[in-house]
């Protein structure tokens, strides 16, 4: 590596990129022009932005009781908690009409209150209609407890009757509907006659404690008509509830006082909150949420442009040719462009949240001086403090590389700088998915009720998690623990990045695409024409990806079928749905692209007899690696997040005494032996393994076959298990010791299950006496390996480990260059005589 | 100098299936010497220059540049050849002069080499008008001499050029034949392809007829005039070709299978 060349050609393309309008618009331009032209918009517009009022028409006002709620046309001030507020509600009522007010609209208003009494017709008859159908149903309930009982009505009568009602009911709640969405009105207010006497008779009988009169306390209420589904009511409403809550709060006031009744009876608890936060802790929580969203999103829009020009731009301009012909190895070049990429990615990220932390920070402080408006209220924010900064800088370095690698390989698939910005919308669009799942306050990097790791190793996530806490308080010990994983994971997947965008770089099938037309029908015809032995990497990629989608697409399904089943069946149900779920989702695709894409299935899916020492080896090898993969994963459970309740059901159910054992063999050790080989081991490994890079290939396989697993304490056993069952398939070139190893590890996991409940149940003190307990130990009604036993599985592991990895390692690169070389060939020749 | 033996490059292609963009070609060629490969659009010239300058990898055969093998030696080739094609790219947003000082670095000039060579360079190139000229900024002429500029800057023994002359007008054309003709006389080894019989005459020492991925003819054009009994070298060409497409009629469907 020469760093001399990596130096000369980032300095060029930061030079190249410099000189470009794009390019200077985006990192200078917009965080410097747009961002102060949009807060000066967005202070004009709330200056002059006035709220229009919305309509409440009261039917009924002459009956509403003292204090007075009316003030005119609109509510009283004083109840509301923003004075102000009362000029946002028009208030329309039947005296004020009836008595000529309304100067201008006195014609809008008459309309309006037409339109109300029509409500109230309809309100009344809802209610003459409710009223009569509970009467029904009543009637009913008393013939079903009492069917003897002689009655003019039969039942059949009375359940009919009830049928009409509803239906009456419904049609007078559509004509109530239209009504309302037709008039002009947000919120109706029907006041029952009498309301005002009814409440003074109230107080009366509280003043005199007379409670002898029955049904003393209750009379006819107001009835508040209101549309959820349209935002203007439910702004309406919103203020109306405040305004008659406050009201209201107040005729109870005097109704107590008059009674001599302390005003804290309607309050027998009455908590107080006691708000901690200071000044800049309020800032410090405004910014917490918004700088991890906007640094993701700017650090890859940054990278979005730069990247695009500078690996699809050069092919598009055909200067891509001499680039890779000049003595800079590809590596060089590569990192060369990487970092004039991610200096723009950090650039731009940097630019844009200083000029929109400036930006706000000081359109507050004008609104505040102003005191007008909603920004007015958010009070002076400051900015966040050094130490937090800090944080900021040092996790935007892994942040963007990561993503600056991620758009290089991408855009150097493409062929022009069109297609590049198609390939990398994808990724800005998972980038802003992502960081709104992060702005949750529910998802934390440290979540208090369950210890996880899980989220510190998930790419972008974790830098936008961390980010989050550190703003929020820099000194936060609880989440500085987590800034080493953060850093070491973001890091390792900025390599991996690179990796790519190196390999990318380096494949002639990328660089030199040709701009041949794609037609799908075209494209269909080579695939079933031009069939070779295996499949190719493309091929297995995708047959992953289909077994992901048939599961996504399964799981609703399952799921229904097994909430429907009773508790009984539940465990045969589920077991069922196991062995189905396998067969469909994870063997079929495999075994239906293979008969369709290849032409030879056998070596495509490995279908040889392996060497016997391989089958001795992978019966054993399970033996050796179940205890150890077991300790392995308790000792890591601080790392996952909980277990889904599904995964607990499914487990409990393994343990489960009284589910048959043979059925359970079959779920979860026979099917997903055999189904879960065939696609992995068969498919998917052979087709990684295409281009004969074994490792490369086992580990893919190996990611894919975990990734399928979904949960996440699964995804990592299920890899670490797929690299072994891996190089077992390659070594021995043959399914069935992955099979057998598959059968036996499943099988084992779940006989000790159960010969720990068995144990436990009753034979507890014999065991403790017998010499298994020098291997075996008996801890929370469960089996536990000893250390003896971990020591002995572990030299035993390794060794048959090494033995694999050395063993037909010579065969089987020779075979992988034979299989190169019959690929490149045999369909040469094979349409040579089928051309002939 | 340069030296290929067998060379086969083969390429999955979605409407013809298996194609072999290259069958066995091999030919070699000497310091001072041009030598020229005559084809249609679609021979695979620009793919044998391409495995020449290591930017592609043969599927089989050899090829060799100074004694370095391309797929073993890359670096070592890569700083022996200078490449030149119709539609080499000049960057647009750089100068004549940064683009030129640009490869020299990169191919590792010492800076008081270097200077003289850029010199020099500008000087007999007549680039010294418009070597502060972005690269958008210039003429199909000017973009040329850059380009010829950029691929000797390093002054190497073998010198690659495909098809130089195609989208450019008479005028530049010569220019650039006489560019080639003047590096033969310094005793460069040169690789010229081109589908033009008038600058193969003109130019070249010996010359490879090269179609469908294989190589009809070769031998000095009074060779192959002589072999052929045709002494219009536009007739010698056709009658190769059509000779060959006669021949692989049956098979005309999809690829040929050739004999070398």
């Amino acid at each position: 590596m020469n760093w001399l060349n990596v130096k000369l050609i980032f300095l060029r393309e930061v030079r190249d990129q410099l000189r470009d309008r794009r390019t200077l618009f985006m990192i200078a331009v917009l965080p410097l022009l747009l961002y102060p032209a949009m807060g000066i918009g967005m202070l004009q517009m709330t200056l002059l932005f006035s709220e229009q009022p919305r309509t409440v028409v009261i039917l009924g006002e002459k009956h509403l009781p003292p204090p007075q709620l009316l003030d005119g046309d609109r509510f009283v001030s004083n109840w509301f908690n923003n004075p102000a507020d009362a000029d946002k509600l028009k208030v329309i009522t039947d005296t004020s009409v009836e008595l000529g007010g309304g100067g201008l609209n006195a014609a809008r208003n008459l309309l309006l209150l037409e339109q109300a009494r029509a409500l109230r017709e309809r309100i009344e008859q809802h209610t003459a209609v409710g009223n009569e159908l509970k009467q029904a149903e009543t009637k009913q309930r008393e013939r079903l407890k009492n069917p003897a009982a002689s009655s003019d009505e039969s039942l059949a009568m009375i359940q009919q009757r009830i049928g009409q009602l509803q239906a009456k009911q419904v049609d007078i709640d559509h004509e109530l509907m239209d009504l309302f969405a037709s008039s002009q009105i947000q919120v109706l207010i029907v006041v029952p006659d009498g309301l005002k006497e009814n409440i003074e008779r109230v107080n009366r009988l509280i003043v005199e404690r007379d409670n002898s009169q029955v049904g003393g306390f209750s009379y006819p209420r107001p009835t508040i008509v209101k549309n959820r589904a349209d935002d203007k009511s439910v702004v309406a409403y919103a203020r109306v509830r405040e305004v008659l809550d406050a009201w209201e709060g107040e005729i109870l006031r005097q109704r107590l006082t008059a009674a001599e009744l302390p005003e804290e009876l309607t309050k027998p608890v009455g908590s107080a909150p006691l708000d901690l936060a200071a000044e800049e802790q309020i800032s410090a929580n405004v910014w917490s949420k918004l700088f991890p969203a906007l640094l993701v999103i700017m650090a890859v829009t940054g990278a979005f442009y730069p990247a695009v020009d500078v690996a699809a731009g050069e092919k598009e301009r055909g200067t891509m040719e001499t680039l890779l012909i000049c003595p800079a190895t590809r590596t060089e070049i590569v990192l060369g462009k990487f970092f004039t990429v991610m200096c723009f990615s950090m650039s731009t990220a940097l630019l844009n949240l200083m000029s929109i932390g400036a930006t706000g920070h000081y359109m507050l402080s004008v609104a505040g001086g102003m005191g007008r408006g909603a920004l007015a209220q958010a009070g002076v924010i400051t900015l966040p403090t050094a130490p937090a900064l800090a944080w900021l800088l040092i996790l935007l370095i892994p942040l963007s590389a990561f993503f600056s690698a991620m758009c290089l390989a991408l855009a150097t698939f493409a062929r022009s700088s069109k297609e590049g910005q198609y390939y990398l919308t994808p990724l800005l669009m998972v980038s802003i998915g992502l960081t709104v799942f992060c702005l949750s306050p529910a998802v934390e990097i440290y979540p208090v009720h369950q210890a996880s790791w899980f989220y510190s190793v998930m790419p972008v996530v974790n830098i936008a998690l961390l980010l989050k806490a550190l703003l929020l308080n820099p000194g936060n010990t609880g989440a500085l623990i987590f800034a080493a994983p953060v850093l070491a994971t973001s890091i390792g997947y900025s390599l991996l990045a690179l990796w790519w965008a190196i390999e990318q770089f380096s494949s002639e099938a990328v660089l030199f695409r040709d701009g041949e037309r794609f037609e799908v029908g075209l494209w269909l015809k080579h695939l079933l024409r031009e069939k070779e032995p295996t499949p190719t990497f493309t091929e297995a990629g995708f047959c992953f990806v289909l077994i992901m989608l048939a599961q996504f697409v399964s799981m609703r399904a399952f799921g229904q079928s097994i909430a429907s089943a009773t508790p009984d069946e539940m465990g045969v149900q589920m077991m069922k749905l196991m062995v189905i779920q396998q067969l469909a989702i994870i063997a079929c695709p495999a075994l239906f692209m293979a008969l369709i894409l290849t032409t030879s299935v056998r070596q495509s899916l490995r279908l040889w007899l392996p060497n016997w020492k391989f089958v001795a080896v992978a019966a054993f090898l399970p033996f050796a690696l179940h205890p150890l993969s077991l300790e392995l994963m308790a000792s890591m459970q601080w790392f996952f997040p909980q277990l889904p309740d599904g995964a607990t059901r499914l487990l409990k159910a393994m343990g489960d005494r009284e589910q048959s054992l043979p059925l359970i063999l079959i779920a979860l050790a026979a099917a997903p032996a055999v189904c879960e080989e065939l696609a992995f081991r068969g498919f998917v490994l052979t087709g990684f393994n295409r281009n004969g890079r074994t490792r490369v290939a086992i580990g893919l396989s190996a990611l894919a076959f975990g990734a399928m697993h979904m949960i996440p304490q699964q995804v990592f056993n299920a890899t670490l298990l797929g690299i072994v069952l891996g190089l077992i398939a390659l070594r021995s070139n043959s399914l069935l010791p992955g099979v057998i190893f598959h059968f036996l590890f499943n099988s084992i996991s779940v006989v000790r299950e159960r010969v720990g409940v068995q144990v436990a149940d009753g034979h507890a003190e014999q065991f403790r006496q017998s010499f298994w307990h020098w291997f075996v130990l008996l801890e929370h009604g469960g089996l536990r390996y000893t250390w003896l036993t971990l020591v002995i599985s572990g030299i035993a592991a390794s060794a048959c480990l090494w033995w694999v990895w050395q063993s037909g390692r010579e065969k089987s690169t020779s075979e992988t260059v034979n299989n190169l070389f019959a690929n490149g060939l045999a369909p040469a020749q094979q349409h040579s005589t089928f051309a002939s | 100098m340069i030296s290929v033996q067998q060379l086969t490059k083969g390429f999955d292609d979605l409407r013809r299936g298996w194609v072999a963009a290259l069958d066995h070609v091999s030919f070699d060629v000497q310091p001072g010497e041009i030598f020229g490969l005559l084809g249609p659009n679609g021979a695979g010239k620009t793919t044998c220059l391409r495995i020449l300058s290591t930017v592609l990898r043969p599927s089989s055969g050899t090829a060799t540049v100074s004694g370095f093998d391309v797929v073993k030696h890359p670096a070592e080739v890569r700083q022996r050849i200078g490449f030149m094609s119709n539609n080499t790219g000049i960057y647009d947003r750089m100068t004549a002069f940064e683009m030129v000082e640009y490869y020299g670095r990169l191919y590792g000039l010492p800076d008081d080499l270097l200077k003289l060579r850029l010199d020099r360079l500008f000087e007999t190139l007549q680039m010294n008008d418009f070597r502060d000229t972005l690269g958008a900024k210039m003429s199909t002429g000017m973009k040329q001499k850059v380009s010829i500029a950029r691929a000797i800057v390093h002054d190497p023994p073998v010198i690659i050029f495909d098809e130089p002359t195609s989208g450019l007008d008479v005028l530049v054309a010569r220019k650039v034949l006489a560019t080639v003709q003047s590096l033969k006389d310094q005793g460069k080894c040169i690789i010229f392809s081109t589908h033009i019989m008038r600058e193969v005459e003109k130019l070249c020492d010996r010359i490879a007829i090269i179609h469908k991925g294989a190589i009809l003819a070769m031998g000095t054009l009074s060779e192959l005039q002589e072999q052929h009994q045709q002494p219009d070298t536009e007739e010698l060409f056709f009658d190769l070709i059509e000779r060959y497409d006669q021949q692989n009629q049956p098979s005309a469907a999809g690829f040929a299978p050739v004999a070398g």
